[in-house]
């Protein structure tokens, strides 16, 4: 399952640094996209690289949400990084949403 | 502390009673200070970027994880923990109060990527609730160093 055209999804994670919940995001990103079959090619980097980058999908703190509406269609807002499945159930339904997950 | 040629420096503190956030932010740093792993100036950019950015290290319900860029005062890699006494607000509208903050420095981009990788993993497991539960610092050193 891949967003049309048929590639894999980008998905960048943004924290303030770009170094460390950025990082662990993006893990548990990695886990969560795994867990539904999803191909995806993801990234982790701080909120202002991000204003100069595109995805397919932005994952960040809700505190970074506004910063990202330009970088992707989808915004993820996460509050508890440890909630692997929760992130799954998030993404999940946005890329139905989206039709690239049916 | 523990330390070994090829692995982070890896302290904590326990018991720790801290005034506010920023108090926190510096007892989780100050034994990575002390080792020489890290510059006195970086809890002051940790600080700084958080009330820049808001409340970035806030992970996950009473868990804060304070870090800045390799370039505000690393000198090693290195990770520790400061268990609060007493929680504090960090102004997240989700995850206060918190009472185990957590700190970590690389050196370069990629030095840390295993580190926090396994640091992810044992938080998923449970590394929290070590700390919490540690009587003395001893024991949330050896928690804290199956990390690194």
């Amino acid at each position: 399952m891949s967003p049309a055209p048929s590639r894999p999804l980008t998905v960048l994670t943004v924290c303030g640094v770009g170094m460390g919940s950025s990082l662990i995001l993006k893990m548990n990103a990695e886990k969560a996209l795994k867990s539904l079959g999803v191909e995806a090619k993801v990234e982790h980097t701080d909120v202002s690289s991000a204003r100069g980058m595109k995805a397919d999908v932005a994952i960040a703190q809700g505190l970074h949400a506004d910063d990202l509406a330009s970088v992707a269609p989808v915004v993820l807002a996460i509050s508890n990084f440890m909630d692997v499945d929760g992130l799954r159930r998030q993404l999940d339904e946005a890329l139905r949403a989206q039709g690239w997950l049916s | 502390m523990t330390e070994s040629a090829a692995g982070p420096v890896v302290d904590a503190v326990v018991g720790v009673r801290a005034a506010d956030w920023r108090g926190a932010v510096h007892a989780a740093c100050a034994p990575l200070v002390s080792a020489g792993a890290l510059e006195p100036r970086y809890p002051e950019r940790c600080i700084a970027i958080a009330e820049e950015h808001g409340p970035y290290m806030v992970l996950a319900p009473g868990i804060a994880l304070a870090h800045a860029r390799p370039d505000d005062g690393v000198l090693r890699l290195c990770l520790s923990a400061a268990v609060l006494a007493t929680p504090v607000e960090f102004g997240h509208d989700q995850n206060d109060p918190v009472d185990v903050v957590l700190a970590f420095g690389s050196p370069d981009d990629g030095a840390h990527l295993a580190l926090l990788q396994n640091l992810a993993e044992h938080l998923l497991t449970g590394l929290a609730d070590q700390l919490r539960l540690a009587p003395d610092r001893g024991t949330a050193v050896r928690a804290l160093s199956a990390v690194g």
